[in-house]
């Protein structure tokens, strides 16, 4: 077939598609039939493209603060403008890309796939979470745009709650709507996962994917009421004077930031999670091997959900806790390294000795093992309490953060969207391209984040533009890298864009991958399935390796 | 005259109860589960939500507990009491609603969803009295108008976190009371129970959960601190 034959992609029935039930893409065509759908899979896809326009903001903001740190005197934008920009980066970053990033989008789409359900337990309230999300964000984003808010994506109060001239209020509301529909989501996740999985699919048959959802959902639940109560108190300081954390009346600031990372600290493993199930997905599909320690992987996630739960205090190491409390909150932080190395160390194993394929997802799959050992083991830096006395407010801590959050999440996110692309949209993209902007971005982030922590350990503090002018240089190349980066996001943006029309069509499992959702055709039909699977295999049932470590011969 | 038969046959004939089964479920047993445990997943959010007050609270106790006896001495704590004794009551109701529409005696389950409302509406009377009170004796520190303790500063945060967590909980009843009658409108139709019946079951959930929250606030507001 022809590349323009292709190009005509068929509303109406093409001799290929007779006789073959319509899929959940091509079911109808209405913008009514997407905007008041209440298929998970549609639902999934109007929050990627929410979530990646939002990213495309935040990632300007981030081209802007790169920009203005080109030169150490601050002279491009005014502190103002400058703290607007970077408050304009953390909060759509944070609220509106990285929380909500790939649990709305693969969690929607693949949950109810892979445990064998029709659909979320309750589809108009995935719906409803997703008129919640972009209702909640725009407005913010309006709020940012328009008006502009300086107090970063914390809100730490007095700051915001008395002495900001900027519009904080508007911005707040917006955070708490969001936040509902936060809460939704993992409670949909939740109900699915407990009551919808097919006959046969237990606990221990459930793919990892689903298990770090299921973490997911639970610090959604537990800990996203608690930010909304504090950002509640916050607005109700600013806008009618009833206080409860203003020192000047013998409030407590320090509360708030109690109250702020409890929330905002599992909030890294809402982010960081469900990545590790994407990467625990990616990784025996294209080693073609039965993923490594199954059950300690599964174990780890919900250790990690519940360990996150009591380390927020290592925010809080220089503002006057107690030592008491610090050295717990370190001992503590210390203990995450745990079920994280045991994933990574996992991982490892399941490549060792498998037949290796490195195509798109295992590229970024590999970055995304690479760079999140770097970010854990310098995050263990700033759990120990001396170090952290020297680093923190530091460039450090920024380069670790974005090492978790971009070198983990965002790869993470990349990669599970390379994956998965053929299920989404029954395409392939041009595999050379995905390649290219694996490396693209794998080396612009290196080059963008890695002089960060020099930066850092030699003490430029964050949060200021104007840095004395012996950091010119290593700033100068951050901000070169992050060229490198943007270049590396543009690429997928076009070709998968373009995959949509052009791309060839993908069969059901074009990486001869496990699991439920790859028996399914690509894309797949409204009810996922045709007839109601049942469960009579294990999770990652690929083939043995061959006992001859023949396994060069396989790279395909 | 139609109703009076339509009650009538009610009573003699109970409505057959059941749920109808939404398409992404398998059964209705499943349908059940889910709404239950979701129901269940949402009141914890609400717990944290609460909880989140009530650390505020714990703290300004022990940051300035003499302050904090000082204002908590001027909640009016029979009014607390009393709503207490409202809501307690008001969960009765909701349980006859909950096994009157279990039984598909649909007459006697509006009668029971209309008494919760009421209860739960003279809560709010009470609750807006003591609103009231309260502005009487110059205790409403964030309104421009002389406040009765501007001596101790650390009073106001108390008092304001108490007109917080009480306001927090009256939203919550008056959209609890908002859709029970909601509810009761749609359930007024016959055969509602043949395919809603769950919806008072879940919703008692809620309701009672309310109640529970309204318990803890008045044990940890107004009385552990006197």
């Amino acid at each position: 077939m022809s590349t323009s034959e292709r190009a005509f992609r068929d509303p109406a029935p093409a001799p290929a598609t007779i006789g073959r039930p319509p899929d959940y893409l091509h079911e109808s065509h209405t913008l009514r039939s997407w905007f008041l759908t209440t298929d998970h899979k549609r639902i999934a896809l109007l929050y990627l493209a929410a979530i990646t326009a939002f990213f495309v903001v935040g990632a300007i903001a981030a081209g802007l603060i790169r920009l203005s740190l080109v030169v150490p005197n601050g002279e491009i934008f005014t502190n103002d403008t400058y703290n607007k920009i970077f408050t304009v980066h953390g909060v759509v970053m944070v609220w509106f890309f990285l929380i909500p990033s790939i649990p709305a989008t693969f969690g929607n789409f693949l949950i109810p796939l892979m445990i064998g359900a029709r659909d979320l337990a309750f589809p108009r309230l995935n719906l409803l979470s997703w008129y919640i999300f972009v209702g909640g964000a725009l407005f913010t984003l309006a709020d940012l745009i328009i008006g502009g808010v300086d107090t970063g994506w914390t809100f730490y109060a007095p700051f915001s709650t008395t002495f900001s001239n900027t519009y904080v209020i508007p911005a707040l509301i917006g955070v708490i709507i969001v936040g509902f529909s936060s809460i939704l989501t993992g409670l949909n996740f939740v109900v699915t996962i407990h009551a919808m999985r097919a006959p046969g699919m237990t606990w221990f048959r459930m793919p990892i994917f689903v298990w770090t959802h299921y973490a997911t959902s639970l610090i959604f639940l537990l800990a996203t009421p608690v930010i909304t109560i504090a950002l509640i108190l916050l607005l109700m300081e600013r806008a009618f004077g009833i206080g409860v954390f203003d020192p000047a009346l013998g409030g407590d600031p320090v509360l708030f930031e109690h109250l702020f990372w409890f929330y905002s600290h599992p909030a890294v493993y809402i982010m960081v999670l469900p990545g590790m199930g994407v990467i625990s997905e990616i990784v025996p599909a294209f080693a073609q091997k039965r993923i490594f320690g199954y059950r300690f992987i599964a174990y780890a996630t919900i250790g990690l959900a519940s360990i996150t739960f009591v380390v927020w205090g290592h925010h809080m190491f220089v503002n006057g806790i107690g030592t008491g409390a610090a050295v717990v909150f370190s001992v503590l932080s210390f203990a995450v390294a745990v079920p994280s190395a045991v994933k990574v160390y996992n991982w490892t194993a399941t490549i060792y000795k498998g037949r290796i394929r490195l195509q798109t997802p295992m590229l970024y799959a590999m970055g995304y093992i690479g760079l999140f050992v770097l970010g854990g083991l310098t995050g263990l830096f700033l759990a120990t309490l001396a170090i952290d006395e020297h680093v923190h407010g530091t460039y450090f801590v920024v380069a670790h953060f974005h090492y978790i959050m971009v070198g983990g999440t965002m790869l993470a996110f990349l990669g599970g969207l390379h994956f998965w692309w053929p299920k989404f949209t029954g395409r392939l993209y041009p595999e050379a391209w995905g390649r290219i902007s694996a490396f693209l971005i794998f080396i612009g982030f290196n080059v963008t984040f890695f002089p960060q922590f020099l930066l850092g350990y030699l003490g430029m503090p964050r949060r200021y533009h104007d840095y004395p002018p012996e950091f010119q240089l290593l700033n100068i190349l951050s901000s070169a890298g992050a060229t490198i980066l943007a270049a590396g996001y543009l690429f997928p943006m076009v070709y998968l864009i373009w995959s949509l029309w052009f791309g060839e069509r993908a069969s059901a499992n074009p990486w001869g991958a496990r699991g439920l959702e790859w028996t399914t055709p690509s894309p797949p039909p409204a009810h996922n399935f045709a007839r109601q699977p049942i469960v009579d295999f294990e999770p990652y049932a690929y083939p043995d390796p061959p006992a001859d470590d023949d396994g060069a011969a396989h790279v395909g | 005259m139609t109703t009076a038969r339509r009650m009538s046959a009610s009573v003699a004939a109970p409505e057959g109860v059941g749920i109808e089964v939404a398409e992404q479920f398998a059964d209705a047993t499943q349908q059940r589960h889910a709404a239950q445990l979701g129901m269940w997943a949402w009141l914890l959010t609400e717990l944290l939500l609460f909880a989140g007050l009530f650390l505020c609270a714990a703290v300004l106790h022990v940051t300035h507990p003499a302050a904090v006896a000082r204002a908590a001495r001027h909640l009016k704590v029979w009014i607390g009491a009393a709503n207490t004794a409202v809501l307690i009551c008001s969960s009765l109701t909701m349980t006859g609603a909950i096994t009157a529409s279990r039984h598909g005696w649909r007459r006697w389950m509006l009668r029971c969803l209309l008494a919760t409302a009421a209860l739960g509406t003279l809560f709010l009377l009470l609750k807006g009295f003591e609103y009231y009170q309260d502005y009487l004796e110059h205790m409403t520190p964030f309104l421009d108008r002389p406040y009765a303790l501007a001596g101790e500063p650390a009073t106001r945060l108390y008092i304001d976190l108490y007109f917080l967590t009480t306001a927090l909980h009256a939203l919550h009843l008056t959209t609890g009371v908002a859709i029970l009658l909601g509810m009761t409108w749609i359930a007024r139709k016959p055969r509602f129970l043949h395919r809603h019946q769950n919806w008072i079951e879940v919703y008692g959930l809620y309701w009672h959960f309310i109640d529970l929250i309204w318990i803890m606030v008045f044990t940890l507001i107004y009385v552990v601190p006197r």
